[in-house]
């Protein structure tokens, strides 16, 4: 169908006071718009009904909008049709530049320009549905979370495929003798309540178990998973829609904590092993059976060290506090030590940390527990300092208990980097610990890439509950460190994270930050060279490849940011309403006044995630910003490719800034990687640029995040300040 | 493994103070806010967060022959502050107690007098051991005639009972604070309490702790209980001021020879009575006070009330009996007179056990601390 462009220009909210309308109505007829219409407000009622009637009456299929930001009102100018471009007149030009000035009005002309250039090389996107979707859930693990997760699934009206290595449910909840209080007043220790769920589960005809069961591979990719179960030596093969990773933890091993004894004193044991003895009866020194009158618990035990652990497992304060109870109540003459670094007892834990400090038989103390030592008799003396007690003291006890931590079961295995990438690289785009959890038939690796100690988690502010492999959610204690309550919460969300990957997946859409996104990649293979740029770059392991290296791309695990098609040397990955030629193409036609006017061009190119929303608040702030930068928005930087600069800069563009998400160690990107990525090929562009002849300086990156709105002027006008000293591009004019 | 201190935290200890007023005394995760906030603690090693980790570890020893807890006046300001309800203040006086206890022989009398329980018995025993005196000397009955106070109970048996009672507490109280003392050397030694060298100007040490003592400037030190002043101020005083009236008794029967009743207008009444009202507004005053203050800093602990309440009983049976003899009711005066006498024998009696005790310890802790320049 013909595409008939229609542009409407709001001149509410000072856009009309402070542009000369006329001049812009004839920019966007010259750029061949079909209909080019003005309105006092475009957001209300009558806007949107003056837009439909073009719609209706002079078959406008394509509405370019240019009015306020395209992240408010997004709602009200929902037309029902594809192909609805913004243009950011408001917060991006009259709120941010000196009313009706010559410079301002170039920008708004530019922008209106790109609009409808951008218009003119979009096509409408079709979602992309897969046949015969499933929608089960795969839960792998079945402990707490694993149990939660599918319970809670399957509540929604899901069916529940559960996968247990053990031969039996619960995981450590049935190796506990009481647990740690979860409902007021929080100061009673309770029967763990795992049977019960146990049982709940066992009877929901929703859910399938499998138990003395791994997964022999899981083909395929959100919507399609393809599983193979082996169970007692048999394979069956089921499909998933998405999966919940609950395996949990093991405890740390306690024989690498030398210093304090473990393996060598019989009386030291680990709170795993303190559970085991107070589940089986009573509480008794293992070298003599005695039972014990006084404990020692050193918290932190290989945790929170270099050495061993380095984080906090997150329950062993509350554990060894629940264990001292035991032995309280096992004689209340018995003497419960507990030497910590630093209490935690988070949230309702207090209570239950304060009633035990009450206890006269419970004596805590911080300290650094610098050894312990054995007698004839096998009684043993543990040596703190740095206690509160202002001295270094020494404690006889009958037992020690160590608070050991948790280490994830996706951390259990042999560290493996991308191929080409060494331990200690700048940018290591994701590191795989080869396990037996998923066996992923992925390109990327057969697990979840972790993120630091072996945790299969991504970075947690942008993605919740969210791995680097689209449809897999990690949940509890494999997630993070975590105690009975948030094991639940994080299991609960996990299977909703599941289910919303299943439903989006059924409707073509993508998922977190894209969500609703009908787009999807268009891979022109006549032109692919086998490069494995995509493949490997794709943060999400979304493109496979065949024998011959050509990509094999999986829409659902996409997440639609384009990474792929900013890494492609041959630009051969394009989206309908997203490609390296559109956004060329926008570049390369804005207006570059002569050198003499002594007007620069800069292009700045803004993450859509966070710079972007950045660059609108300081409009909201009414932060005036320099005019003669022109915004172009990415899906993310990590799609900004190398060419658009050979573009812009032979145009006589002066220069070219990315403002992107922070990267490294502590990144922000919304996409994992694409802010380093991007960081990494402008490294690239000084050979471009020697080629032009042009200053390396002209093109650069700053990191942004979007509180950092007020940082916004500043940034720019400091480039534009560099960009002087360059001088003028020498390709203006041509 | 030479240099660490064997610890072994004695687990009654711990409920003792818990059951003697420092039931909050867990609630401590020593954060320290109370020896920051304290006005009256020496700057090195200060009070009370020392104190209450010692304490919750049941560490005995730790108190023996240490002065800070005397130090400490209870103003409380640790109390207001304390961010988890550990009522420093309280958990001192608690451990005070425990101190008393330890020094005072016999020990068992300190537990005696701080047990609700035998109360009745703490008065019980002068009422009776007057009873069968007065039954013996044949006055245990309501003279007639002019209200005469030696017709019922003589001044000849009255002085000899009363100065037993009196050397026998300055005497243990004496006993306990040369133990004390000692103690504090001993501390002072193995460093456990910082003192530093002591001056050996043991003369000086006691000027100056009998100066601060009659100064009261302590007491100012203090923030949220500032009204304390006053009030001790006032008792203290009163209790000088009848302490010159009984001396001036004995010199005016065997020295002046002459038998009381006296006229209201001898030296000897004006200052008994000016003190008789001084020690009424006084006790009143710290009544008013710690209700006054309760909220913040709790009422206080049983040890506490019982000196009140035998001064309170004191003062006010003293006044009445002087009202009532004056108003010539007979049939009131002697059984008020009678009372009177059982709580003034009680106070010297029990002296070294009850919160009095505070006087001698307090007073060599405070003289202690000058002498080994606790700073």
């Amino acid at each position: 169908m013909e595409k008939k462009i229609g542009v409407y220009i709001c001149t509410d909210c000072e856009i009309g006071s402070s542009l000369d309308i006329d001049k812009l109505t004839k920019v966007a007829i010259k750029q061949k718009a079909s209909v080019v219409k003005t309105h006092p407000s475009l957001c209300q009622k009558e806007g949107v009904e003056f837009i439909k009637r073009d719609m209706a009456q002079e078959g406008v299929n394509a509405v370019i909008i240019a009015a306020c930001s395209s992240r408010v009102n997004y709602d009200v100018f929902n037309l029902g049709i594809p192909l609805v471009e913004r243009v950011n007149l408001r917060e991006g030009v009259v709120w941010t530049h000196t009313p009706n000035d010559e410079d301002t009005q170039m920008m708004a002309e530019d922008y209106i320009r790109m609009g409808i250039l951008k218009m003119q090389k979009m096509e409408a996107p079709e979602p992309y549905k897969v046949e015969n979707l499933s929608k089960n859930v795969l839960v792998v693990g079945g402990g707490l979370a694993g149990i939660t997760a599918a319970n809670e699934a399957a509540k929604a009206g899901y069916d529940v495929f559960l996968i247990e290595k053990n031969d039996s449910l619960g995981g450590w909840m049935t190796k506990i003798y009481k647990q740690a209080p979860t409902k007021p007043p929080y100061t009673d220790m309770e029967e763990p309540f795992i049977n019960n769920l146990i049982k709940e589960i066992q009877q929901n005809p929703k859910i399938k178990i499998y138990t003395s069961s791994l997964i022999e591979k899981i083909e395929g990719s959100p919507g399609i998973y393809d599983v193979t179960v082996k169970q007692n030596g048999n394979l069956e093969t089921f499909r998933a829609g998405a999966i919940v990773e609950a395996a949990g933890t093991v405890p740390y091993d306690a024989t690498k904590i030398i210093h304090l004894g473990f393996g060598k004193y019989p009386n030291v044991v680990t709170n795993y092993m303190m559970e085991d003895m107070t589940l089986k009866g009573t509480i008794v020194r293992p070298s003599d059976g005695k039972p014990v009158k006084s404990v020692a618990f050193i918290q932190c035990a290989g945790q929170r060290d270099e050495n061993h652990l380095p984080y906090c497992s997150a329950t062993c304060c509350v554990e060894s506090l629940k264990q001292a109870k035991y032995i309280r109540l096992q004689d209340p003459d018995s003497k419960a030590y507990i030497f910590y670094r630093d209490m935690r007892t988070p949230g309702h834990y207090e209570y239950f940390y304060k009633s035990m400090q009450n206890d006269a038989g419970v004596f805590l103390t911080k300290g650094d527990v610098i050894g312990i030592t054995e007698d004839e008799n096998k009684n043993l003396a543990i040596e703190v300092e740095n206690t509160l007690l202002g001295e270094k003291i020494r404690v006889n006890a009958d037992l020690v208990v160590l608070a050991t931590g948790m280490v994830p079961v996706t951390a259990l295995g042999e560290e493996i980097l991308p191929p080409g990438v060494k331990p200690g690289d700048e940018f290591i785009p994701y590191v795989m610990i080869e396990t037996d959890i998923l066996n992923l038939v992925y390109r990327q690796g057969g697990e979840v890439p972790v993120l630091v100690n072996g945790y299969p988690d991504s970075n947690f502010i942008c993605f919740p509950y969210e791995t680097r492999r689209t449809g897999i959610y990690a949940a509890g204690s494999v997630r993070a460190p975590m105690d009975i309550s948030s094991t639940i919460i994080d299991a609960t969300g996990a299977a909703l994270k599941a289910i919303q990957c299943i439903e989006l997946t059924a409707r073509g859409e993508a998922l977190h930050p894209r969500v609703g996104d009908i787009s999807y990649v268009d891979i022109f293979m006549q032109k692919c060279t086998q490069c494995k740029r995509c493949t490997e770059e794709c943060p999400f392991g979304a493109i496979n490849e065949d024998e011959k290296a050509n990509p094999l791309y999986n829409p659902t695990r996409c997440r639609r940011c384009a990474i792929c098609m900013g890494a492609c040397p041959e630009r051969i990955m394009s989206f309908k309403n997203y490609s390296v030629d559109m956004i060329g193409n926008m570049v390369k036609n804005i207006e570059v006044p002569e050198e003499e006017e002594e007007k620069p061009r800069a292009i700045v190119f803004v993450c859509e995630n966070d710079a972007y929303p950045a660059l609108d608040m300081a409009g909201l702030h009414r932060l005036s910003y320099n005019p003669f930068i022109r915004v172009v928005p990415l899906r993310c930087i990590g799609s900004m490719n190398l060419v658009w600069v050979a573009d812009a800069l032979s145009k006589g563009i002066d220069g070219i800034l990315l403002l992107g998400c922070q990267y490294g160690e502590d990144y922000q990107c919304h996409m994992a990687t694409g802010s380093h990525l991007a960081k990494i090929r402008l490294s690239k562009v000084a050979e471009t640029l020697d080629r032009l002849k042009l200053e390396s300086g002209r093109v650069q990156m700053t990191q942004v995040s979007i509180s950092e709105y007020h940082k916004i002027p500043q940034i720019l006008d400091e480039f534009m300040e560099k960009l002087k000293g360059f001088g003028p591009n020498p390709y203006k004019g041509f | 493994m030479a240099d660490a201190t064997v610890i072994k935290p004695d687990l009654d200890f711990v409920k003792g103070i818990i059951a003697s007023g420092g039931e909050s005394l867990k609630k401590c995760y020593q954060c320290a806010t109370c020896s920051v906030v304290c006005n009256v603690t020496p700057d090195n090693k200060p009070f009370p967060r020392k104190e209450m980790v010692w304490a919750q570890w049941g560490l005995k020893e730790k108190f023996i022959g240490n002065p800070d807890v005397w130090l400490c006046h209870q103003c409380n300001d640790c109390t207001v502050y304390c961010p988890r309800g550990a009522k420093p203040g309280e958990v001192l006086g608690a451990i005070r107690k425990q101190s008393i206890q330890q020094y005072s022989a016999p020990g068992f009398m300190t537990r005696l007098v701080n047990n609700k329980k035998f109360v009745p018995i703490l008065f019980l025993f002068p009422a009776v051991l007057f009873a069968i005196v007065l039954s013996a000397a044949g006055t245990f009955h309501i003279p007639g005639g002019e209200i005469v106070f030696s017709k019922f109970f003589s001044v000849h048996l009255i002085d000899p009972i009363f100065a037993a009672a009196f050397f026998f507490g300055i005497g243990v109280g004496i006993l306990g604070i040369t133990k004390f003392w000692r103690d504090m050397c001993q501390a002072c030694r193995n460093d456990s309490i910082p003192s530093g060298v002591t001056t050996g100007d043991l003369k000086g040490s006691i000027i100056e702790t009998i100066k601060e003592i009659l100064s009261h400037n302590k007491f100012k030190d203090c923030v949220v209980s500032r009204d304390r002043y006053l009030a001790h101020f006032l008792v203290f005083y009163s209790f000088i001021a009848l302490g010159i009236t009984t001396a001036l008794a004995v010199f005016y029967l065997y020295i002046l020879k002459i038998e009381s009743p006296y006229s209201l207008i001898t030296p000897l009444k004006l200052i008994g009575n000016i003190g008789a009202i001084a020690l009424f507004v006084g006790i009143n005053l710290m009544v008013i006070n710690r209700f006054k203050n309760a909220g913040k800093v709790g009422i206080g602990s049983y040890f506490d009330w019982l000196l009140i309440f035998i001064i309170y009983v004191i003062v006010v049976s003293g006044i009445l009996s002087e009202l009532t003899r004056l108003a010539d009711i007979a049939g009131l005066a002697y059984p008020i007179y009678f009372i009177h006498l059982v709580f003034v024998f009680s106070l010297f009696l029990y002296l070294p056990y009850s919160k009095l005790a505070h006087l001698f310890y307090r007073t060599t802790a405070i003289c202690y601390a000058k002498y080994s320049k606790r700073q």
